[in-house]
């Protein structure tokens, strides 16, 4: 009575999940590593057909890795705003610098006061973007580009178009050190703290995406909003911590960046929305939302962390640059669009 | 039967598609004449729609020969089928929402004057699509501002401006009302008389029966028959359908029937529905029976707390029902299934297990950390309680044909254990096997002592499974009816605001 009720139909979609798998398996998480192993090769080769110099330094592995803490860093965030199916957060570049001028502000009244009122800035501008993108419902790419237009605006009118420096604010020796410290503090002459920190956010990211019932409704809410509504989920919430957390961690890539420029300056998180994106999509998480994991993104943070070292060795502008990861941003999405659209979903 | 090939518009001789690894539609002989009413009935998966596709120019690798009209033709791209003469109607409909109901229809043959637009003439050629069927609507409105059904209806006017010679049809009533259906097939029979060839593609069979000439079963991608309607019987049908017999499809076991569990008192939304009171019992199965519009799913959003009351109480189990969101009414055990599958139901991207634990995320976390092992038994159990096929619970939603899909999203609510179960339309659109599992299933809950409040505008499935009908008119309770009194004909005619009260 119950057995099989439509072979032929159930038959045709295994076909069907076949060849998505073959397609999208560009994408995988395991997929993404290859990948970055394929740009190391391609560096190797550069260097030992003297295209480029000293790629395979352990100088040059070094930079590799600390600009892949700083863009990792923002891609984890920045992850659950796109595995909420909201695409992404555009205020992180001038959440990044907004923090920076604050932290620096506020060292005259210590290390860590100066740290906790960055903070409360950055969560208080994630708030207000979930707030706004989830319970008001706006369009989030549209919302958070004009707040970081407005964020912008904000730091030119407090700081009058200055840029403004630790160690002439009236602060302390000490605080300037600690705040020196955040970039340049490294363990056993080696790994960096923002490394360190990368680390402990991809293992917590990776853990409450994929473990925690957090993760759970932000899936469903990433895949359908409406449904997981009627499934008694509070969708505004879910939506809300993911701007929140976009925001957490672009506040201390934001601190990691000026600590490193030892200087408060709006464009101190420029180009840092779209290398983060970039490294979201190239580590498979789909910006249809509720697909996608942080070891994925870690892979894409460290593809784009390869080829932009490769990119400034060869001698490539940096408007050039930006062409390359425009082109494989769309590229990827390309892929991605084709591979769900064969399986009959215009959803991508 | 007729050996005369005269006066047919389609012919499909050894019709057969491949796809990799399975054979969708299997050697199908398949005519239609003009003037001609044929309905093709099967199961969801039996090979309907893979044949109607082929129709439709939606592959250019089907072997086997298509006549239109006596021509021999090579359907391989839409462009061609249209050419042909060939329409189709699908039951998702392909309008662009945000735009006119106008540009909808006139798409690709907008009349022009010179390089402009000609707004006149294009409005007067929608309005006579639209007398055609019937609809008398402002041809500038959105479409997005009209019912569902409205929409539906200008699908079928837009088809029709293509004057097609071979029309198919399919489930062309199941976003309408009663009234809309009759309507429909007024259409349908004008359409006959003019010589056009219908193809009609339906789950309901008393539809067949009445508007059908010939009827064409198909099953696991081969046809099974083709009989003059007047020769079929409904039992023989569905029995040709599912390949068994059907005894008895509403047989009722007794059931205990307890205390009260649901109150409701004074209940208004305004606008929606006014001043609604009632109870049900513990083990209940209340039907709510009313025409689209009377205020139905409305009542139901504002019991399961998506939709804010204006007045009135709701109580379960003699405690008042606190908050105004849907978790916190979940949490007093009122849950929904809505008649919106596709898109409030489920999230067709994911597999089912994830669909199936969507409600008790919470209640199987703990310390936030969420424990998909210790559902999964759940899954599997309900998965095999409604034959869910296949029987895998990591195989995404989206893939499983729709009887499937229902059975995920009752499933979803079954996990929850509700105390009271509000179900929308919960067989709408899917075939017969599948139905019967749902109802069994329906049975089965109230049995253990579920409250369940069944919304349908299936008949059958009304008088078939209800303790008591509650009549819905035009946002009031007009009459209650209990399972000896209610009968198809007494619920329509009650419905309707006629009959003895």
């Amino acid at each position: 009575m119950s057995d099989n009720e439509n072979p032929a139909a159930a038959a045709a979609v295994d076909a069907r999940n076949v060849k998505v798998g073959s397609l999208s398996s560009l994408v995988n998480t395991a997929g993404v590593y290859g990948i970055a192993l394929l740009f190391l090769v391609l560096g190797a080769i550069l260097q030992v057909t003297g295209a480029i110099g000293n790629f395979l330094s352990p100088q040059n592995m070094l930079n590799i890795v600390d600009a892949v803490a700083l863009v990792g860093i923002v891609a984890v965030g920045m992850s659950f705003v796109t595995y909420s199916g909201n695409y992404a957060d555009m205020s992180v570049p001038t959440t990044m610098g907004l923090t920076g001028y604050v932290c620096i502000e506020l060292l005259r009244y210590g290390f860590l006061p100066a740290i906790l009122g960055a903070l409360a800035v950055g969560l208080a501008i994630g708030l207000l973007n979930g707030f706004v993108v989830g319970k008001l419902k706006a369009n989030p790419i549209i919302w958070t580009l004009a707040v970081n237009y407005v964020t912008m605006g904000v730091i030119r009118l407090i700081w009058v178009n200055k840029q403004i420096y630790p160690d002439m604010q009236g602060s302390s020796p000490e605080a300037v050190g600690l705040f020196d410290s955040i970039y340049r503090l490294r363990f056993w002459n080696l790994i960096g703290l923002p490394l360190v920190i990368l680390a402990v956010l991809v293992a917590v990211g990776q853990f409450v995406l994929a473990k925690t019932s957090f993760g759970v409704k932000l899936k469903l809410t990433g895949s359908s909003p409406k449904a997981a509504k009627l499934s008694g989920i509070a969708v505004e919430r879910v939506i809300a911590s993911a701007f929140i957390l976009a925001a957490f961690t672009a506040t201390i890539a934001g601190l990691a960046v000026t600590s490193l420029s030892r200087v408060g300056a709006w464009y101190n998180g420029a180009g840092y929305d779209f290398k983060a994106v970039t490294a979201i999509v190239i580590g498979g998480m789909t910006l249809a939302g509720g697909r996608g994991t942080i070891l994925g993104v870690l892979g894409g943070s460290l593809i784009i962390g390869i080829l932009n070292n490769i990119m400034t060795l060869v001698g490539i502008g940096t408007f050039s640059q930006d062409m390359v990861r425009g082109a494989i941003f769309i590229a990827v999405v390309g892929i991605n669009a084709k591979s769900l659209r064969s399986l009959g979903r215009d959803d991508a | 039967m007729s050996e005369d090939k005269l006066g047919l518009a389609l012919e499909m001789r050894h019709v057969r598609k491949r796809f990799p690894g399975t054979i969708a539609v299997d050697d199908v002989d398949f005519e239609v004449y003009a003037g001609e009413v044929h309905a093709l009935v099967g199961e969801n998966g039996a090979g309907k729609s893979t044949l109607m596709k082929m129709l439709a120019g939606s592959f250019d690798d089907y072997e086997g020969q298509i006549l239109v009209n006596g021509r021999d033709v090579k359907l391989h791209s839409p462009t061609i089928a249209k050419k042909y003469g060939i329409g189709m109607i699908y039951q998702e409909l392909s309008l662009a929402r945000p735009i006119g109901i106008m540009e909808n229809l006139l798409a690709g043959r907008l009349p022009r004057k010179g390089l402009l637009l000609d707004r006149i003439a294009a409005r007067r050629q929608a309005q006579t699509l639209l007398k055609r069927v019937g609809l008398d609507l402002d041809p500038d409105l959105p479409i997005e501002d009209i019912s569902q059904h409205e929409a539906q209806l200008v699908e079928i006017a837009k088809v029709l401006g293509n004057n097609p010679c071979i029309l198919v049809m399919d489930e062309p009533t199941s976003a309408l009302s009663r009234e809309e259906v009759e309507r429909l097939f007024a259409i349908i029979d004008s359409l006959r008389k003019r010589g056009i060839a219908i193809v009609y593609i339906s789950h309901h069979l008393p539809e067949i029966f009445r508007i059908a000439d010939r009827v064409t079963v198909m099953r696991d991608g081969k046809k099974i028959a083709t009989k003059p309607i007047g020769e079929a019987s409904h039992e023989e049908i569905v029995q040709m359908m599912v390949g068994r017999s059907v005894k008895e499809f509403y047989k009722r076991d007794e059931r205990a029937i307890g205390g009260t569990r649901l109150k409701v008192a004074g209940l208004s939304r305004w606008g929606f529905f006014h001043d609604v009171s009632f109870e049900a019992k513990k083990g209940e199965i209340l039907g709510v029976c009313g025409l689209s519009g009377a205020g139905r799913t409305e009542l139901a959003r504002v019991l399961v707390g998506l939709d804010r009351a204006d007045e009135g109480t709701i109580e379960v189990d003699g405690a008042r029902v606190k908050g105004s969101t849907m978790a916190e009414h979940l949490e007093q055990g009122i849950a929904y299934l809505t008649e919106d599958r596709k898109v409030e139901g489920l999230a067709l991207r994911l597999p089912v297990d994830d669909n199936v634990l969507s409600v008790i995320v919470d209640r199987l976390s703990s310390a936030a950390v969420f424990s998909k092992a210790r559902g999964l038994p759940r899954v599997k159990r309900l998965m095999g309680e409604l034959s869910i096929y296949p029987p895998d619970p990591s195989r995404t939603v989206g893939n499983l044909s729709g009887g499937n899909q229902q059975k995920v999203l009752l499933a979803k609510w079954l996990a929850s254990e509700p105390k009271v179960l509000i179900l929308d339309e919960p067989t709408r659109g899917v075939d017969i096997g599948a139905k019967m599992i749902i109802h069994s299933s329906i049975e089965k809950l109230a049995r253990e002592g579920c409250t369940v409040i069944l919304i349908s505008s299936d008949l059958p499935e009304l008088v078939g499974l209800s303790d008591r009908v509650m009549i819905m008119r035009k946002g009031h309770f007009t009459r209650e009816m209990s399972y000896g009194e209610c009968s198809e004909e007494s619920l329509l005619l009650a419905a309707n605001g006629e009959g003895n009260s």
